[in-house]
């Protein structure tokens, strides 16, 4: 047993041979998903662009970016993820953790990067408790930033002010008064607070609640959902979705011809491989995404086009590592050190402007909200692309369709 | 509300009753609790994406080529991972999960953990009863019943089907009668991956293929034999029924506890245990009495 | 003085005279000296987790290996005493010190009910049954969001301990404890009972044994043990969360007991301090770290083939040997029993000179 273990040390320390100069990012995330290869794909780009212009200047002296790819495996085991995560930290030595995707997972790796006292970006999870813990006990969780996503509560703002512009196209287009909104939220609890405020505010935006409905995030069939949300008569089905059940709702609404459009939050449906998983019936399936080629910034097109060139896929929001490595890079060379602890203020008080977004932190080290800045954007699959139609404002867009009644 | 759930429960027992015959007609005859039963079926699920999306091939020669290498490649599985350790039964029951595993980690790898979809093989609905009911799960409540009725007919009206009732009944006399048990055991296991392939390819068109894909259904599989009683085929039919129609209620009855539809069905077959330990119509063996 | 020569005596005449037990003595003295020789906090953690899981195989094997009551739903127990234990130190603020008892307590109500519940299930009706239970309370958890966290589950709970160090000796002496505990009452005449439920319910039934009451009994003294360990598990980690049901925790204790040898203890305790660490290793190489599951399950597959009662059995087949009369077990290089002067047939040996002659 013992010999097992001398073993695994002396191979980790022969395959982990010290780079002089390097500053070692560890990206985290399940790797055999498409969360993980997103979290991998944008730490890439941001490693080969800065190593190309020299590196990070460090009080004058030029560093290279090293990146450890981590597979936390986090998906199916969250001791894994933990293992991963104590294994970059002291093994690998990382200077800085980037990534996570499952909140079960990255709460508890949290804990691990703050014992060490490690600066952990977050670029997956949406729970607010991440947050939460700066607030409240800054001293210990001061190292953690979300990257990406923003906090549920912010969700639910874009998610409102977006349903207020579809509402408007349904009024006109179908000449109803009252919009039925059918609304389906995976049941987790993530998903409880936004459905509750929804509840509460649809009425005010004139919109009449038909029912809701809460399959597991992993359903594999909604079919008895579907045709209860079709005898209801909705006109919009609210989806509130990051599992796989977005895939089969997405799918078996097209194949039932529903009359009705699918907005909100569906994960799946941000993906490139949406329209192949639902078998090309996915069309009219609409949600509130990151990237796009629309200028959310000016980085933003160009970023997602070469990722595309490179990848041959657009990118999903887990790629946003790129925006973390960059935060990094800025903070880094503003305060000339790597030293964590005098990182964090800087980054606390930076607006990075990246390719997802413009960010800048509030006291609980998440985005704040703001419309053309953080807010994200509407997207909506039309025909085989995924189309971007909110905000309006924002040069790029097209218009939001409907299926034909 | 009603005809929903008449035709929603009918289709997805049809669904699971696919599934629930195989598992238990391996068991019965052979003892087996195959935990890798609905691997088998991801596997054919894949198997069928590959041929039809990536290798551009037709429904009907994906779907017979994806049954027949799923069934042959069960066989060989069997013949070199369980067939070895057939005395051991814990040793057969981690066989099983090891190779689910296996399979498991494989489409992992080759596929990634992305989310497949497949073309459907009729598109379409039609109108049941005021229901709308896609083409695609006709074709698999159709298939279903064909099914049912071959493996009976297999069962009762063939020599092989009389071997296999045989040695389901008692393995030790079947032996003396000059029955090679061996084999019986062998096609028994052809005959069951053999439908959960069939299951595999009719049924992935209206879900989502991926590596995690044999756990949900494997849960409610077992559930559903457990219900019936292992080695029954008629309580694998009336469990799947019972199974497919809770759930149908569920959803229909408490819109914001459709999640708990799993949870719900299971509880209904342990309350079932309770009553009648050995499910519906679960034959007491011999040597468990 | 004479308690060190007794103890020297008692040390001599019954672990060394046996190489299984010396090499358990020697893994718990390499345990319990592992951070003064190698501190990292990596393989501390690996060491750590490890332990634990040992503690959750060690209960199953009580269960399922000793009494036949082969339970697929093992991760209920260790799901359970995670949360009630994670729930009462938040929501009460109790020191985990007091809360991993509770956690355990609740884990062995939990297996009491299941006990009754399933009392009348036999072979794999019972494993297939059990099966069910964590996911009836997956559902119930997912259901009431607002006390379990639903998919996040409980977070921020304090440590047993602060320093990696303190943490990992919490966890090799729980195990060791545990363990041991186990192993004794699988010793014991309660079981023998056990064994004996397991081979003929209905003989052990006849002969005037209440078997309903030692199953229920055995399902306790399981439940606790996962229980306990899930407990000091959601510490350690500082979540307890849905993953801690799963099925895929059920199958895999399934899998460390029957790959370590069933109805032994010891033997589940070596598959996991095997196959823990050897996963995790996989996952330093770059190239096939995320094939580790693959290569784990493969492993157990071909393990199998050769081992089919599982490694310790095995392994303490080819090193030891029982005594045909007196049925104590001896070095395999001892031509006489250690205890009836008995001959014993040397199988190595024999095998050997056998061999010589045949030409």
């Amino acid at each position: 047993m013992m010999r097992s273990f001398l073993m695994a040390v002396a191979l980790a320390a022969a395959s982990t041979a010290q780079a002089q100069g390097t500053i070692k990012f560890a990206i985290l995330g399940p790797m055999a998903f498409v969360q993980g290869e997103n979290h991998w794909a944008g730490a890439e780009m941001a490693r080969d662009e800065i190593n190309k212009a020299g590196g990070i200047a460090v009080g004058g002296k030029k560093m290279q970016v090293e990146l450890i790819r981590a597979d936390t495996n986090e998906v199916q085991s969250v001791p894994d993820a933990t293992n991963a995560t104590e294994r970059v930290i002291s093994r690998d030595k990382a200077d800085f953790l980037i990534g996570g995707f499952r909140s079960e997972a990255v709460l508890a790796m949290q804990e691990i990067a703050m014992d060490s006292k490690k600066i952990f970006l977050g670029a997956g999870a949406a729970d607010a408790r991440l947050g939460e813990n700066v607030e409240k006990n800054y001293d210990r969780y001061k190292y953690w930033f979300r990257v990406t996503p923003t906090k549920s509560p912010d969700l639910f703002r874009s998610l409102v002010a977006i349903l207020g512009s579809i509402g408007d196209q349904m009024r006109q287009a179908l000449k109803k008064e009252q919009p039925a909104v059918a609304i389906v939220a995976e049941k987790t609890a993530w998903t409880e607070p936004i459905m509750k405020a929804l509840q509460a505010t649809l009425p005010k935006m004139k919109m009449e609640v038909v029912g809701t409905w809460q399959p597991s995030a992993v359903a594999t069939d909604v079919t008895a959902e579907l045709s209860a949300i079709e005898r209801a008569g909705a006109d919009i089905v609210f989806t509130v979705i990051s599992g796989p059940v977005g895939i089969s709702l997405g799918r078996q609404m097209g194949e039932r011809n529903m009359k009705a459009v699918a907005f909100g939050i569906n994960v799946e449906a941000q993906k490139d491989e949406f329209w192949a998983a639902t078998a090309g019936k996915g069309n009219f399936v609409s949600t509130l995404d990151t990237y796009s080629e629309v200028e959310i910034t000016p980085k933003t097109v160009p970023f997602v086009r070469a990722f595309k060139e490179r990848y041959k896929k657009a990118p999903t929001y887990t790629a946003a590592t790129y925006d973390a490595i960059m935060m990094l890079k800025a903070a880094i060379e503003q305060a000339g050190t790597t030293d964590a602890d005098k990182l964090v203020p800087v980054l606390e008080k930076m607006e990075h402007v990246g390719t997802a977004a413009v960010a800048s932190w509030d006291k609980r080290h998440d985005l704040i909200w703001a419309v053309g800045k953080t807010a994200g954007i509407g997207v909506q699959w039309q025909d085989g692309k995924k189309v971007p139609f909110w905000p309006p404002e924002v040069k790029g867009m097209q218009p939001f369709k409907m299926p034909a009644r | 509300m009603l005809q929903d759930i008449l035709v929603t429960g009918l289709v997805n027992g049809g669904v699971y009753a696919l599934l629930a015959i195989g598992f238990s007609l391996i068991f019965g005859v052979a003892r087996i609790v195959n935990i890798a039963h609905t691997a088998f079926y991801m596997l054919a699920a894949y198997c069928f994406y590959s041929l039809l999306v990536k290798a551009g091939l037709g429904f009907a020669v994906s779907g017979i080529v994806s049954v027949a290498a799923v069934t042959l490649f069960s066989v060989l599985c069997y013949r070199l991972v369980i067939e070895p350790v057939r005395e051991h039964e814990s040793a057969v029951l981690i066989a099983t999960i090891a190779l689910a595993l296996v399979f498991q980690e494989l489409m992992l790898f080759s596929f990634g953990g992305h989310y497949l979809g497949i073309p459907s093989t009729l598109d379409g609905v039609v109108n049941l009863a005021g229901v709308s009911v896609p083409y695609q799960r006709l074709l698999i409540l159709v298939v279903a019943a064909l099914m049912l009725v071959a493996t009976w007919a297999l069962l009762y009206r063939t020599r092989l089907g009389l071997a296999i009732r045989a040695t389901a009944n008692d393995i030790e006399v079947a032996s003396l009668m000059g029955m090679n048990v061996d084999r019986v055991a062998m096609a028994t296991v052809a005959i069951s991956v053999a439908l959960a392939a069939i299951a595999g390819v009719v049924v992935a068109p209206v879900l989502v293929v991926d590596p995690f894909m044999w756990l949900s259904p494997l849960v409610t599989m077992l559930a559903i034999v457990v219900l019936g009683g292992l080695g029954s085929l008629k309580g694998s039919l009336i469990g799947a029924l019972v199974i497919g129609y809770v759930e149908a209620i569920t959803v229909f009855a408490l819109p914001s506890g459709a999640f708990l539809k799993g949870a719900v069905a299971l509880s209904i077959m342990v309350l079932v245990l309770l009553v009648r330990p050995e499910g519906l119509y679960g034959v007491v063996f011999e040597e468990e009495r | 003085m004479y308690w060190l020569r007794r103890g020297w005596a008692e040390l001599k005449n019954e672990v060394f005279v046996l190489p299984s037990r010396t090499a358990v003595l020697a893994w718990a003295l390499a345990l319990l000296v592992l951070p003064y020789v190698y501190g990292d906090p990596y393989v501390l953690r690996i060491v750590t987790l490890t332990c634990l899981f040992a503690i959750f195989a060690a209960s199953w094997d009580l269960l399922a290996g000793y009494t036949g009551q082969v339970n697929f739903g093992h991760a209920l127990f260790f799901g359970a005493g995670a949360y009630a234990s994670a729930l009462v130190s938040l929501n009460f603020g109790v020191t985990p010190w007091v809360t991993v008892w509770i956690g355990a307590l609740v884990a062995t109500a939990f297996g009491v009910v299941v006990g009754y519940l399933c009392q009348r299930l036999r072979g794999s009706y019972l494993s297939l049954a059990t099966l069910a239970f964590p996911l009836i309370a997956l559902g119930l958890l997912f259901a009431f969001p607002d006390f379990s966290g639903g998919e996040l589950g409980v977070s921020g709970l304090r440590r047993l301990a602060t320093t990696v160090t303190a943490n990992y000796y919490v966890a090799v002496l729980a195990m060791l404890a545990v363990v041991f505990g186990l192993w004794l009452i699988a010793d014991s005449k309660f079981g023998l009972v056990l064994h004996a439920i397991r081979d003929d319910e209905v003989a052990a039934r006849a002969s005037g044994i209440n078997t309903p009451r030692y199953k229920l009994a055995v399902f306790a003294v399981s439940a606790f043990a996962a229980g306990l360990a899930g407990a000091l598990f959601a510490h350690y980690i500082r979540v307890a969360g849905p993953s801690t049901l799963e099925t895929a925790l059920s199958f895999q204790v399934v899998i460390w007991g029957i790959f370590g040898g069933a109805a032994t203890i010891y033997g589940p305790v070596a598959a996991v301090f095997i196959l823990y660490p050897l996963t995790e290793w996989l996952a330093n190489f770059r190239a096939i770290g995320e094939l580790r599951l693959l290569i784990f399950a493969v492993i157990v597959l071909l393990v199998l083939l050769f081992m089919p009662r599982g490694l310790s059995p095995w392994v303490r087949d080819r090193i030891e040997t029982a005594c045909p009369r007196c049925k104590q077990r001896n070095r395999a290089w001892r031509s006489a029993c250690r205890l009836c002067g008995a001959p014993l047939e040397n199988r190595g040996r024999s095998a050997i000179s056998e061999k010589l002659k045949s030409p």
